[in-house]
């Protein structure tokens, strides 16, 4: 990642958590609401908030809500008015306030939330599951997921410049595995407030705005002459989206340096010769990647596909990128009880993104890490032989695999 | 073969009425041996009081049940009705039951030869002038009777609904037959007097239907919204505010163009202008904002938007100040105040001509009974005096 | 005049002829004949004035005022979810302020209120209200109480008075009255809960003439977080001619069922107190005799209701406002 960069543009190193990477991008950003409210693992963030905030290094209002479905209508209604608004949440707290996630998407509001992936209730577990992020995916909402801290820190400047795009105008939920990417701590470039003003300019609802002089009405009630019409509005948001996110890194390895290659929605490592990949999303990639380098000493051709955005999904991109390959290993770090094949909810978005090839790789499935299990370097090689096995054969019987359970 | 019956009705007054009659329709029709079922308009729910709302049942005598659901079925309006009941006479004068809809003609639906049964005491030319002429020619029906209202919990038990299957009975013996309308009635109710009610009115009805021709009715004043496709409106679910405008004097105050809401009401208040006090209160009370204050310090009716709950007509603390009105003796929306500063004694005379004689005063509880009073009317330049207020 | 009413400044509404006269929320709305609560949105919002943001939760004020991709409001107007009156208020409270202070908009006083229903307010969005009565923003946020979830046709809430019919307590053969919950206490649970908070009142839309409206203003002036909880008559769920709403609030108020109070800065002072009339408190038989929906009850249900209201007045520390009780009458 040691890569040449323009002068003045990071000001410092310090050592973050995942969460304060993402407190340090708020006050970057010069958010100017946040609403906090506790639920392991991505309190912290709205812990090293308020300390920005009472160091006056940040000028924002703060508060403190009574429940997650108050603190995201907070936050939706402060981006109503026109102000930048962040907020947080994980696992059950992520479901209590549902409600509200969803309308924050169909008024075109784009709040940024960081959701520190953890396990559903019940029974109560903070390990980290992605089902919590993943239960947005159809509303109309930006959603990606990042590995380090630092792509985190970047990610939030990414996500409001993307999502207050007059073409986006949706929420972003920025996805970062709980524990491994919340809590542990690495060394993070932390950029100027300078190359930050040159990269994200001011958020402007301009004529949708609620203020005394902009006198609209947001949100009637509607009957069926018109929800056809305002769904088709958002499906078209969400496509146009997908420009403004190659546009938006564009921008970004411009100001900041090429940190980022394109297509920019995954990363690919070691795939240029690959016979065989993984896909996968969240910290899962270091095993993985681990793993690659091992058996590329022992002369296999295998490579990882780390997807970073999961809505909108890259179908054209990734499509063009895995065709290459013969075998395609999908690792969810989620469940889809009775899916289709009882597979994982990213192996069913991969899958449909191949089926129009005449010629597609096989794709198998592993069902892993859940509930914060670790996965393990030996966890992927096994994945990596499992799918070069796929690959061998003609025809699959099985396509799940659970890795790491106990039997 | 089928049959669509739609059921006019005033929401909520009319809503057990409504939904009994499109009940007991598929239930008759079933005993005869034909499929149905029926549903209520789903946008027009949650129903509010006065606001027009519709009614369905489907019958055939021929096609499965299957088939008939497959044609009439998961569908939120229909295109055709072969009999259109009205319960309130009042809705003849059009149908505006919510935004982008416009105010549509009472017999919009009504195919050709078809029915239109309607409950009132008028005579056919009373209810004809004010409906749209249609290219074919179709029968209007009276049923003769009064209103009938009530309230969600109290049921107001006259009899509308038995007249009402029996007189669909004389309409269209196919679709039921008075001899099945007259056999469940009994059997459901063990009432000689209800199915003696549905009787008269199968035998009354058949003595007032018209053919209504295509030289009949009127043009239709009223333009029909068109909804714009999903590129052509803003996006975010927003739309502009209603444009601040003030000034005193009729439509001084800028008001929704794009739902009136004038049809939902079945009375209008008439107001004496020369008796008024000037109090304010019918102004302040009115729920939907359709007094303008004029110039010289009185309110004028913006009768567009009057949906006619009567209230300013019982705040008004100066007896015969206020009235209701029945609809249906008004041809437009002129607005009084102007009529009767241009002819204050016309307007007077045209106000009382309006109100005639009675008075009558409902009672609290909807539907439950009314008193009727006669009364003397003011002359111009007569006195103020108090009201009754009903809560003393 | 109080002593709290004497030192709170606020432009008063005199007399009717100083009421202003032009409408923020006009006509061509979906609401019921005789709407109380439909006049609710209008009084408030003249008294408050065009320099004002307006958030409205599902309910009635939200489905019957914008049927459909229409709107009757001058003045901006955001729809909120059914238990987000509270949190909207903030959201946008929080959200001008920090605009106001960045220097992004200018800075004036730009009213902030946000409405919510009796099951929005007093069932559902109660945790958001009591936070949002806890911080410093200036905010009102009305609860308008037709006592019923009115909005889905009529179901029994929180602040439904016991024994009313709703189509969740029907009168059946074997249980005639279903819904036995006393009405909740919203305005003076609040006042109690959050000290800070400076101004919680109940009103009546249209009794006595112009005390909603100027409660209204004086929440606005008071400075931060303000409720008030007002009685709408509603002619579709309580079964009465729409021609009568203003007698039913009337009614209502009279018999003390309905306590009309505000309390600035842990005052109590009584809108009207029907102890202090010639008549006193009149019979809640006249009132409950004039709904449909209580159409079943018996002479002891009227006498228990009698019973709870007379304890409110008779009895209460607080008379009519808080259910605390002394020992003044036990013996030593």
């Amino acid at each position: 990642m040691a890569v040449a960069q323009p002068v003045g543009v990071y000001e410092r190193e310090d050592l973050l958590t995942g969460c304060q990477a993402v407190a340090e991008g708020i006050r970057l950003a010069n958010v100017d609401v946040i609403a906090a409210y506790p639920i392991r693992p991505y309190t912290e963030v709205m812990d090293a908030i308020s300390k920005i905030i009472a160091d006056g290094k940040l000028d924002a209002e703060y508060i403190v809500a009574d429940s997650e479905h108050s603190q995201f209508e907070i936050v939706k209604h402060a981006a109503s008015v026109g102000a930048r608004a962040f907020a947080g949440s994980s696992g059950t707290g992520w479901m209590y306030g549902f409600e509200a996630l969803v309308v924050t998407a169909t008024d075109r509001l784009p709040v940024l939330f960081l959701v520190g992936n953890r396990a559903l209730d019940d029974p109560g577990a903070f390990g980290v599951e992605h089902n919590d992020a993943l239960a947005i995916r159809d509303m109309g909402w930006l959603l990606c997921w990042v590995a380090t801290a630092q792509e985190a820190l970047e990610h939030v400047l990414l996500g409001y410049r993307i999502a207050e795009d007059k073409r986006v105008m949706m929420p972003m939920a920025l996805a970062m595995d709980g524990a491994f990417l919340t809590h542990s701590q690495h060394i993070v470039r932390i950029p100027s407030q300078e190359a930050v003003n040159r990269f994200l300019p001011p958020f402007d609802l301009a004529e949708r705005r609620l203020h005394p002089d902009n006198p609209v009405s947001i949100a009637p009630q509607v009957n069926e002459d018109w929800v056809m019409e305002i769904r088709r509005q958002n499906w078209e948001a969400a496509r146009r989206a997908r420009g403004v996110i190659t546009a938006a890194y564009e921008e970004f390895n411009q100001v900041f340096g090429p940190r980022y290659k394109p297509p920019y929605y995954f990363e690919e490592f070691q795939t240029e010769d690959a016979e065989v990949v993984l896909v996968g999303m969240g910290t899962v990639a270091m095993p993985a990647r681990t793993a690659v380098r091992r058996l590329r000493e022992q002369g296999h051709r295998v490579g990882y596909v780390n997807l970073r955005w999961f809505r909108p999904f890259p179908t054209l991109e990734l499509r063009d990128c895995l065709r290459r390959f013969r075998a395609v290993g999908v690792i969810d770090r989620d469940f889809a009880h009775g899916a289709p094949d009882d597979g994982g909810v990213l192996l069913h978005e991969v899958r449909s993104c191949l089926y129009p090839l005449r010629e597609r790789p096989a794709v198998v499935n592993f069902i892993t890490g859940l509930g914060g299990r670790d996965v393990s370097i030996q966890d992927a090689i096994r994945m990596y032989e499992i799918t070069q096995e796929a690959a061998r054969k003609d025809r699959l019987d099985g396509f799940v695999t659970w890795v790491g359970v106990r039997e | 073969m089928i049959k669509r019956v739609e059921i006019n009705y005033r929401g909520i007054f009319q809503k057990t009425l409504a939904k009994k009659i499109g009940g007991d329709i598929v239930m008759i029709a079933s005993r005869m041996g034909q499929v149905g079922f029926s549903n209520g308009r789903y946008s027009d729910a949650p129903e509010r009081n006065g606001i027009p709302c519709k009614y369905f049942a489907f019958v055939s005598p021929d096609l499965s049940e299957e088939e008939l659901e497959a044609e009439c079925g998961a569908k939120l309006d229909i295109d055709e009705a072969n009999i259109s009941v009205v319960l309130d006479d009042t809705m003849v004068k059009g149908v505006e039951p919510w935004a982008w809809h416009g105010v549509r003609p009472i017999n919009e639906k009504v195919v050709p030869y078809g029915h239109m049964l309607v409950v009132s005491r008028r005579k056919p030319e009373d209810l004809v002038r004010f409906m749209a002429r249609k290219p074919y020619p179709y029968y209007l029906a009276l049923l003769e009777g009064d209103t009938s209202f009530a309230g969600l919990w109290v049921y107001r038990d006259d009899l509308t609904h038995e007249r009402v299957l029996g007189a669909l009975a004389g309409l269209d013996p196919q679709l039921l037959s008075i001899e099945a309308v007259k056999s469940y009635l009994w059997e459901k109710t063990h009432e000689q007097h209800r199915v003696d009610a549905a009787q008269q009115a199968f035998e009354s009805v058949r003595q007032n239907i018209y053919e209504v021709t295509p030289a009949q009715g009127i043009d239709w004043p009223y333009e029909i919204p068109k909804l714009p496709k999903w590129y052509e409106f803003s996006e975010g679910v927003v739309v502009k505010g209603v444009p601040r405008e003030f000034h005193l004097g009729p439509k001084g105050q800028s008001r929704n163009q794009l739902f009136k809401r004038g049809t939902t009401k079945s009375q209008r208040p008439v107001v004496r202008f020369d008796l008024c006090t000037k109090c304010t209160l019918c102004w302040l009370e009115c729920p939907d904002q359709c007094f303008d204050p004029t110039p010289d310090g009185y309110y004028d009716v913006d009768y567009e938007y009057c949906v006619g709950c009567g209230k300013c007509a019982e705040v008004c603390p100066v007896q015969e100040c206020i009235v209701m009105v029945d609809e249906l003796a008004f041809e437009d929306n002129r607005s009084p105040w102007e009529h009767w500063k241009q002819d204050p004694e016309g307007y007077v005379r045209w106000a009382e001509e309006k109100k005639g004689k009675y008075r009558v005063l409902p009672n609290v509880v909807t539907g439950t009974g009314a008193r009727v009073v006669e009364v003397e009317p003011v002359p111009v330049g007569g006195k103020p005096k108090p009201a009754a207020r009903a809560g003393a | 005049m109080s002593t709290a009413e004497k030192v709170l400044v606020y432009d008063r509404i005199k007399g009717v002829k100083q009421i202003p006269l032009e409408e923020f929320y006009t006509s061509g709305h979906r609401t019921c004949q005789g709407c109380e609560s439909a006049t609710v949105m209008r009084q408030f919002i003249k008294a408050a004035g065009p320099r004002t943001v307006v958030a409205g939760s599902t309910g009635c004020m939200y489905v019957a005022n914008t049927s459909y991709m229409t709107t009757p409001w001058i003045v901006p107007w955001m729809h909120t979810q059914l238990g987000a009156g509270g949190s909207s208020a903030v959201g946008m409270a929080a959200g001008l302020r920090a605009l106001m202070r960045k220097n992004r908009i200018p800075q004036e006083k730009i009213n902030v209120i946000s409405f919510c229903g009796d099951l929005g307010g007093g069932d559902m969005g109660l945790s958001g209200i009591s936070g949002a009565l806890q911080t410093d923003y200036d905010l009102l946020i009305i609860m308008y109480d037709n006592e019923s979830a009115a909005n889905t046709d009529i179901q029994a809430t929180g602040l439904t008075t016991w024994g009313a019919q709703t189509t969740f307590s029907p009168v059946g053969r074997v249980r005639r009255i279903m819904h036995r919950r006393w009405k909740k206490n919203v305005a003076a649970m609040l006042a109690v809960g959050h000290p800070n908070c400076r101004y919680v009142a109940t009103a009546c839309a249209t009794f006595p003439p112009l005390d909603f409206l100027n409660k209204v203003r004086k929440a606005l002036s008071v400075g931060g977080p303000t409720f008030i909880h007002t009685y709408d008559p509603c002619p579709k769920g309580w079964d009465f001619h729409p021609r009568y709403s203003h007698e039913l609030g009337e009614l209502g108020v009279r018999s003390g069922l309905l306590p009309l109070y505000e309390i600035i800065d842990g005052q109590v002072v009584y809108t009207y107190d029907a102890r202090k009339t010639a008549k006193g408190r009149i019979p809640v038989r006249e009132y409950l005799s004039r709904q449909g929906r209580f159409a079943h009850l018996t002479e002891e249900d009227i006498a228990y209701i009698q019973r709870m209201v007379d304890e409110m007045w008779d009895e209460w520390e607080v008379p009519g406002v808080a259910p605390f009780r002394g020992n003044l009458k036990v013996p030593a």
